[in-house]
């Protein structure tokens, strides 16, 4: 146990109550994403958070309430960009489906959620920059990678819903020769490559790392990561070492 | 193999046939608002009570239990099971806005504290929770396990979350070392991490109190 841990188990308690100082929080959001203990007993914290209300004796709502909510809801447009049509399929299941790319699809797991959320769940890497500060309060998905050519390889790949923006965090990869460079890559169904970031990691293997994203996840058959010639390469040439992908 | 995340399976909550919350949020998801109308039945009243818990004004109370279920519509699709039921999801959300409420509107936290919690009628819990065994022992230990503590270390637990004070705040407002209130809150939740453990594993997800 590092002093550090020491000192930050003293405020998770407090975190999971949302009550530390701002820099505080920023502490120990960056103690979470690379400790391998704490995130369970911040879920073990939050347990008791979520039941305390549960002591309360529930009242009778004021019967407007639910009428002024039904309302709301039924204005789904000018405040839910993201909702969809009603038993839609997703668009990456659509893409998916159609013959020429796949019967199946594997891997490419996608979990809705916010980086904030994200960060507290075992995210590998050491800490995290501002630029995740910056992220960590908007919506976004989540992809996980996991390793092929390196088995204990894993990753999380954050994508912004708005696009554009990432982050990536990953472990289990060796450190690289400057010569060499660890490179993400979005490859889209007709097999043409984008590069999304370039990377090494410490000493750990971990990394978290900025990656600057397409397109839509949906629209891509596969994210991968490689390792590459320094600084970087057009299109990818080394074995796939974490990936989440689709059968062809 | 394709898919969005999978939930943990639903939990019938002793032998009922109502639909789990995990249910209930699947079906939100897919844009039936009658599964939101069978969630407010559900935990409408326990948010309207945290509401009033926090903010300890009806109007102010109303209009965070209508936030909650709209910002839960709204944001149906982050939810994220890992992070706990929904029935804490929908606390959480509660709570931030009832706090957000509290921090902006001073002269609330001053009728908050003078004036305790206004009496209001209390819900007989046939969409509720009232009736279901695994609820009121949940209740039943929360109550039983907040009053076992110390009363300053209850104290240090409802400053912070009903107060929504930070720790910093929490020490000014009593005169006393943050050290001391951050040992307090980290005593207290250890304790009821242990009472309260029992009953809130395994995560299964049901018409149950949060």
């Amino acid at each position: 146990m590092t002093d550090e841990h020491g000192r930050l188990i003293e405020d998770l308690a407090a975190y999971a109550l949302e009550a530390l100082e701002e820099h505080e929080r920023a502490r120990v959001d960056a103690h979470l994403a690379s400790c391998a203990t704490c995130p369970d007993l911040l879920a073990q914290y939050r347990d008791v958070v979520g039941a305390l209300p549960s002591g309360l004796d529930p009242a009778v709502p004021p019967p407007a309430a639910w009428a002024a909510v039904r309302a709301a809801a039924h204005r789904p447009a000018e405040r839910a960009p993201h909702a969809r049509r009603p038993l839609e399929a997703p668009r990456w299941l659509r893409l998916a489906m159609r013959p020429a790319i796949a019967a199946v699809v594997v891997g490419l797991v996608i979990w809705n959620v916010t980086l904030q959320r994200e960060l507290a769940r075992r995210a590998p890497g050491p800490a995290p920059g501002p630029e995740v500060e910056a992220l960590s309060r908007r919506p976004g998905q989540v992809v996980i990678l996991k390793g092929s050519g390196v088995p204990g390889a894993n990753a999380r790949l954050f994508v912004a819903s708005d696009g554009g923006q990432g982050h990536l965090a990953i472990s289990g990869l060796q450190p690289l020769p400057r010569t060499r460079t660890y490179q993400l890559w979005f490859v889209r169904p007709d097999a043409t490559a984008k590069s999304g970031a370039t990377f090494d990691v410490d000493r750990s293997g971990r990394a978290w790392v900025s990656v600057d994203v397409p397109g839509p996840v949906s629209d891509v058959r596969a994210i991968m990561v490689t390792e590459e010639p320094a600084p970087r390469s057009d299109r990818p040439t080394g074995t796939p070492l974490a990936e989440a992908t689709t059968v062809p | 193999m394709v898919g969005i995340r999978p939930e943990p399976p639903g939990r019938r909550a002793l032998g009922q046939e109502d639909p789990t919350d995990l249910d209930l949020l699947g079906r939100m998801r897919l844009g039936d608002e009658s599964a939101l109308e069978a969630l407010y039945k559900r935990y409408g009243g326990l948010v309207y009570t945290l509401a009033m818990r926090i903010v300890g004004d009806p109007e102010l109370a109303r209009e965070v239990l209508q936030d909650t279920f709209i910002r839960a519509w709204d944001g149906r699709d982050t939810y994220d099971p890992a992070r706990g039921r929904v029935a804490w999801w929908l606390m959480g959300i509660a709570r931030h806005r009832a706090v957000d409420l509290l921090r902006s509107r001073p002269h609330q936290a001053r009728l908050r504290e003078q004036a305790r919690t206004p009496a209001a009628p209390r819900a007989t819990g046939r969409a509720g929770t009232e009736d279901l065994g695994d609820a009121v022992a949940l209740r039943s230990a929360v109550v039983t396990a907040l009053q076992a503590l110390p009363a300053a270390q209850r104290k240090a637990i409802e400053l912070a979350y009903y107060g929504g004070r930070t720790q910093v705040e929490v020490a000014q407002e009593l005169g006393e070392p943050l050290g001391t209130i951050k040992g307090r809150t980290r005593e207290a939740m250890d304790r009821l991490r242990a009472l309260l453990r029992p009953l809130i594993e395994p995560r299964a997800e049901g018409p149950q109190s949060p």
